[in-house]
């Protein structure tokens, strides 16, 4: 009798294990699309990650790694444009259901555009403009170029590196924003209290400016930085070790602790550092 | 004619191109012809986004109430007429909200005569008061679907970029001709423009 017991009990348990696997099994789907010259990518997925990567060729090649009974991919396809859009299937997909994973590879001078609200958002060697945005997502873009770089997030973290000839804009509320070796005509980054920092080369003829409310900027230049700095912080602190040659005119009171301009070498990009209440500290690498 | 006075009628000069007198002014002030370039510039740009349905007049009115509130019209029969803008769906609130707030910015930031100075002032303090709180309201219902952590953000977003905004009115207060902190309030109005724009989005 007890033998018997034991065999039931082994028996559901071994039921709810299927139960349990079936529930929990996620579904690969691949989707290809030909596109040509300056192709256009957006995905709209609210529910996970989404990495991008490129490989030559005319064609958009996207994973999607999701539960196919709670989640759907809606697909648009016209000439080089095209547009993922995750959404549930149910109002409250259960548990874990409620994710899509995407990783997508596209030509390298696609347009790409990716709306995540959880993120991560990971974009790398594009030649083509780049926007992302995402309420909490965390978003690093590295090795792009020849492009704008547009990127939001209300309290993600912003990765940007090795940007050649782009036109950047990062707004970011709470999130912090790193920076290295970015380069490009002009390179703006808004926080209203995230930090900001930023390490490496300012380009040649670029125009560079960071401002935050009540967070704080940390710039670490390389000896033969070739600069037109100022900075300044309303209510803050400003720090700097640099050896920069003073400016005979200024664009405003320079007050010592709380404001500077200067130049190194020939000074051939223009650096405006603002805050409102945060501290700014530029310093040798 | 002083821009006091050009600012004032601005609303119906954009609509009609205004009357001669006025028409000289802006020939003659790099200011108000900036101001009215911009204006003109954010109307042809949110005339771009697409149309899709009808709202409630509900909708309609609360829009119409907050340009009211912003001095930026007056109250007015016609629906379907905010700087000739068609007013089609939910997102336009959003979107009009946004506008407004980058439109409070420019007209903030751009007020640099004297004889502007106390009437900016005055506006600038029921923008970071009243009306902010209402259109702050509406975006975080606008949110109320989306996940909590989403939710939060939004909460602690607005509440960040009021206290940015703020900080940077009072600073133009104290210091009205320095070009710095009029450059933190243009931030400022831009941070919660995006506030507003990523709440459209993610509740279309």
């Amino acid at each position: 009798m007890e033998t018997w017991n034991q065999r039931a009990k082994l028996a559901v348990a071994v039921l709810f294990g299927f139960a349990t696997l079936i529930a929990s099994a996620q579904t690969r789907k691949d989707m290809k699309f030909n596109v040509g010259p300056g192709a256009s990518l957006t995905i709209t997925d609210d529910f996970g990650p989404v990495t991008v990567h490129t490989a030559a060729g005319s064609q958009i090649l996207a994973t999607a790694t999701l539960h196919p009974d709670q989640m759907e991919i809606d697909q648009t396809h016209s000439g080089s444009r095209v547009e993922l859009f995750t959404h549930a299937l149910q109002q409250r997909p259960a548990g874990g259901g409620a994710r899509v994973e995407f990783d997508v590879t596209v030509p390298p001078d696609c347009a790409v555009t990716i709306h995540s609200s959880s993120g991560p958002i990971s974009i790398e060697k594009l030649r083509g403009d780049v926007n992302a945005d995402g309420e909490n997502a965390n978003i690093d873009v590295r090795d792009v170029g020849n492009g704008h770089v547009h990127l939001r997030t209300l309290r993600g973290t912003v990765t940007l590196a090795n940007v050649t000839n782009g036109h950047v804009e990062i707004t970011s509320v709470s999130g912090p924003v790193t920076m290295s070796n970015v380069g490009g005509p002009n390179v703006e980054v808004n926080t209203t209290n995230g930090k900001i920092s930023y390490t490496g080369m300012f380009s040649n003829n670029g125009d560079y400016a960071f401002t935050t409310h009540s967070g704080d900027i940390e710039v670490f230049l390389p000896e033969n930085a070739s600069i037109d700095i100022s900075a300044r912080s309303v209510n803050g602190k400003v720090e700097q070790d640099f050896p920069f040659q003073p400016k005979q005119h200024n664009p405003f009171p320079v007050t010592t602790g709380r404001a500077f301009a200067g130049t190194s070498n020939s000074g051939s990009s223009g650096v405006q550092l603002r805050s409102f209440s945060g501290t700014i500290r530029v310093k040798k690498q | 004619m002083t821009c006091a006075e050009f600012q004032r009628v601005l609303p119906y000069i954009i609509d009609t191109g205004g009357n001669a007198e006025q028409e000289q002014h802006l020939r003659e002030c790099a200011v108000c012809a900036d101001l009215v370039a911009d204006l003109k510039y954010i109307a042809d740009q949110a005339k771009l986004l697409v149309p899709m349905e009808d709202p409630s007049p509900r909708v309609w009115e609360g829009l119409q109430k907050s340009l009211e509130r912003e001095g930026l019209v007056k109250s007015a029969p016609a629906r379907r007429a905010l700087l000739g803008l068609p007013l089609r769906d939910w997102g336009w609130v959003a979107a009009g909200a946004a506008a407004v707030v980058l439109l409070a910015g420019i007209f903030f930031t751009r007020s640099t005569t004297s004889a502007d100075q106390p009437k900016t002032t005055v506006a600038m303090e029921s923008t970071a008061t009243g009306p902010s709180n209402a259109e702050d309201q509406q975006i975080l219902d606008t949110v109320a679907q989306l996940s909590p952590d989403v939710r939060d953000s939004y909460r602690q977003g607005l509440r960040d970029v009021n206290s940015y905004i703020q900080d940077a009115e009072r600073s133009v207060k104290e210091n009205p001709d320095d070009q710095s902190a009029r450059q933190f309030l243009m931030q400022a109005y831009q941070q919660k423009a995006m506030l507003y724009q990523m709440a459209t989005r993610s509740s279309e």
